[in-house]
């Protein structure tokens, strides 16, 4: 079977064509998730993908899995659910900048704390696309927003840096325009037992190009692959050399610190063997 | 061995009678009606659910998570409860606030999910050792847009327990969250706790299947067809008004119909849903209509009225929401007053007023100060508008 066919076998046809704009980047890197389940032989009734508010979120309307479209900023607590209630699901987590690094953000430190079994892609597009170009926590200084018309003044966060910081166990970032690399990334990510979180760059030409110079979206696709650099390439650069560049590949893999759900058996196998001993009779 | 352990209170019940607290109880209660999931954070005067939760869960194999917030850990219940796992969270006013959207989304969803928000006085931070009723009409409005609710109040110890299986029940059968109101002082205070004294309080007529199921066999008619992850229908869910597929829809006549079909899956079964209990049913002048501790008070107020010749009767709710219309309109229409003792400026009264204004004279009787209505002042007040009426 062609990957085309398998492909199409797992997107909803009925609900296409898509919401996103022309030269949007969330499809692009979709099609590398679904690349990714494909590659891997994922069954459908227990795969999971859960989205938050947002563009990049709305992706689980078109894809043929068990798919939960949450609240604002809330699909990592409702996957935590998910896969503590069902362990043999594989949850898969689509985010943005908003809805995972603002309103979801203190949702975000504590799933990389806890290693939970989850893979959280958040497409980072540095902008509020959906509701009409509010500046997001990922948007650099200086860069206009409908809501920063003068420019915003706040740092952006490091996504990748705030996972690993937080105890994820394994951290990636790619961009939108080294697609295979993002789907190679994705596959490891799902493959991970632990807490993995992927960060897409995507271009948003409708509202973040359009205040921001270069406008067009293949313009911004080159844009960030002229900035980025690789993993290995950025070991061998001073930090002044790194002003500016997006750090591309696995940026952090740790195979040995214990998994939360693994850690809950664990637990419940304890105390049940111990009913004798804990119990009250 | 710690008297109120579950494992221990099961052998123990049937032979003896125990002191249980009413936080406890309500653990007990979830428990015993299969409720196998429960994510919650710590906050006054609820902590002790969670506590129980936390030590009993693993026992049976369920599972038991403290989130970072109220809002993860309802969504994590939601989460939960997709997968057809009967989960529960548990907290007070100021947690309960938070939950407020995920409420609203598992109404949409049609998630079985149980919400116990142990009251203290607000707003805001407020007096959270003290009792109150103040969350009454948050727990019916909380959450935006126009939806159903299923609310509860619990009055005692036996309550807890019992009540709790309730809102199981009704979680499970009308697919939607079932909130469970306690005061302060019921969930913390310690009674006697039996499986006499619960059989003694049956509220519902017939026996209930328990079994944890999403779909579950005494579901109700009027609901969209169950999405269960993990199902061979791998289902889409979404909290976007949609159609009986799982799918948004922005058709007017299909948002119409789903919506309304929300409200009339609880609004069609109002006798099965309002619980309630009348003493010295139509031999009062006044009847006293009260839930939560001031039904205590109330209960107790009765036998000081017999004593003092007032001619009273007390309506005691079990359910607040959906609104008890039918009995709240039987008895309004034979008494002159009905006064309803709460402990807030008369939230539920606003609500009986409503209902019962045609044909009876609604009288709100509020306590705010963080202690307790007693019975000797609720009868007074009953002495004094019947002292008014004769007079006039």
């Amino acid at each position: 079977m062609s990957e085309r066919l398998a492909i199409e076998e797992l997107l909803h046809a009925e609900h296409l064509p898509h919401l996103w704009c022309p030269g949007c980047g969330i499809g692009m890197v979709t099609g590398a998730f679904l690349r990714a389940v494909l590659a891997l032989g994922l069954r459908r009734e227990e795969t999971v993908v859960v989205g938050g508010i947002g563009c990049s979120s709305r992706a689980v309307g078109y894809i043929d899995v068990g798919t939960v479209h949450a609240i604002h900023g809330r699909a990592l607590a409702f996957a935590t659910g998910i896969k503590m209630a069902r362990p043999e699901f594989t949850v898969v987590v689509i985010t943005g900048d908003g809805d995972g690094a603002a309103i979801g953000g203190n949702h975000l430190i504590h799933a990389c704390r806890r290693n939970i079994d989850l893979t959280c892609i958040l497409f980072n597009n540095r902008v509020y696309g959906m509701t009409g170009g509010q500046l997001s926590p990922t948007m650099e200084a200086g860069r206009r927003a409908s809501t920063a018309p003068y420019g915003q003044t706040e740092p952006a966060f490091d996504l990748c840096e705030l996972a690993r910081a937080a105890g994820a166990t394994f951290v990636a970032r790619g961009i939108a325009a080294e697609v295979r690399a993002l789907e190679k990334m994705i596959r490891q990510g799902i493959e991970h037992r632990g807490f993995s979180f992927i960060e897409a760059l995507v271009p948003c030409p409708t509202e973040y190009g359009r205040r921001n110079p270069p406008a067009g979206a293949v313009d911004m696709l080159l844009s960030d692959k002229a900035r980025a650099v690789s993993v290995s390439e950025a070991a061998a650069m001073s930090q002044q050399e790194l002003q500016g560049k997006i750090v591309t590949g696995i940026l952090h893999h740790d195979s040995d610190k214990s998994e939360f759900q693994a850690g809950y058996a664990e637990l419940v196998a304890r105390v049940q063997g111990n009913r004798g001993t804990l119990g009250g009779n | 061995m710690e008297r109120w352990h579950y494992h221990a209170l099961q052998e123990a019940i049937d032979s003896s009678t125990l002191l249980v607290q009413g936080n406890r109880a309500c653990a007990l209660g979830a428990l015993d009606a299969g409720v196998r999931f429960f994510a919650g954070y710590p906050i006054t005067p609820s902590s002790e659910i969670m506590e129980t939760m936390a030590y009993e869960l693993p026992r049976v194999g369920g599972v038991f998570l403290q989130m970072e917030d109220e809002i993860a850990s309802i969504c994590a219940c939601i989460g939960a409860a997709l997968t057809g796992t009967l989960a529960m969270t548990a907290t007070s006013g100021p947690g309960f606030s938070l939950m407020q959207e995920a409420i609203g989304y598992a109404t949409m969803v049609e998630a079985p999910l149980v919400i116990v928000n142990v009251m203290r006085v607000g707003p805001s931070t407020g007096r959270p050792t003290a009792p109150s009723q103040g969350d009454v009409m948050q727990a019916r409005w909380g959450t935006h847009g126009d939806h159903p609710a299923v609310v509860l109040a619990a009055s005692n110890v036996a309550d807890m327990y019992r009540l709790t299986m309730a809102a199981v029940r009704f979680a499970q059968r009308f697919r939607t969250p079932a909130i469970l109101l306690a005061d302060e002082v019921v969930g913390h205070m310690r009674e006697s706790f039996s499986t006499e004294l619960i059989g003694r309080y049956r509220l519902t007529s017939g026996d209930f299947d328990f079994t944890p199921s999403y779909v579950h066999p005494e579901m109700v008619r009027e609901v969209h067809p169950p999405h269960v992850l993990g199902s061979k229908t791998h289902p889409h869910v979404t909290g976007l008004m949609h159609d009986e597929t799982g799918f948004p829809t922005d058709d007017p006549a299909k948002s119409d119909q789903f919506l309304r079909q929300l409200h009339d899956k609880i609004g069609n079964h109002r006798d099965e849903l309002c619980l309630y209990d009348v003493k010295n049913e139509g031999k009062g002048r006044v009847c006293i209509v009260a839930y939560g501790s001031c039904a205590r008070s109330a209960r107790a107020a009765l036998r000081l009225a017999e004593q003092e010749g007032l001619p009273v009767e007390v309506l005691h709710l079990y359910t607040l929401f959906p609104l008890p219309v039918e009995i709240i309109q039987e008895v309004a229409r034979r008494v002159e007053f009905m006064l309803v003792p709460e402990l807030n400026l008369g939230q539920y009264a606003r609500e009986i007023r409503k209902m019962a204004e045609n044909w009876t004279t609604v009288i709100s009787m509020g306590k705010v100060d963080g202690t307790l209505l007693t019975p000797r002042e609720i009868v007074d007040r009953v002495a004094e508008l019947i002292g008014k009426y004769e007079s006039v």
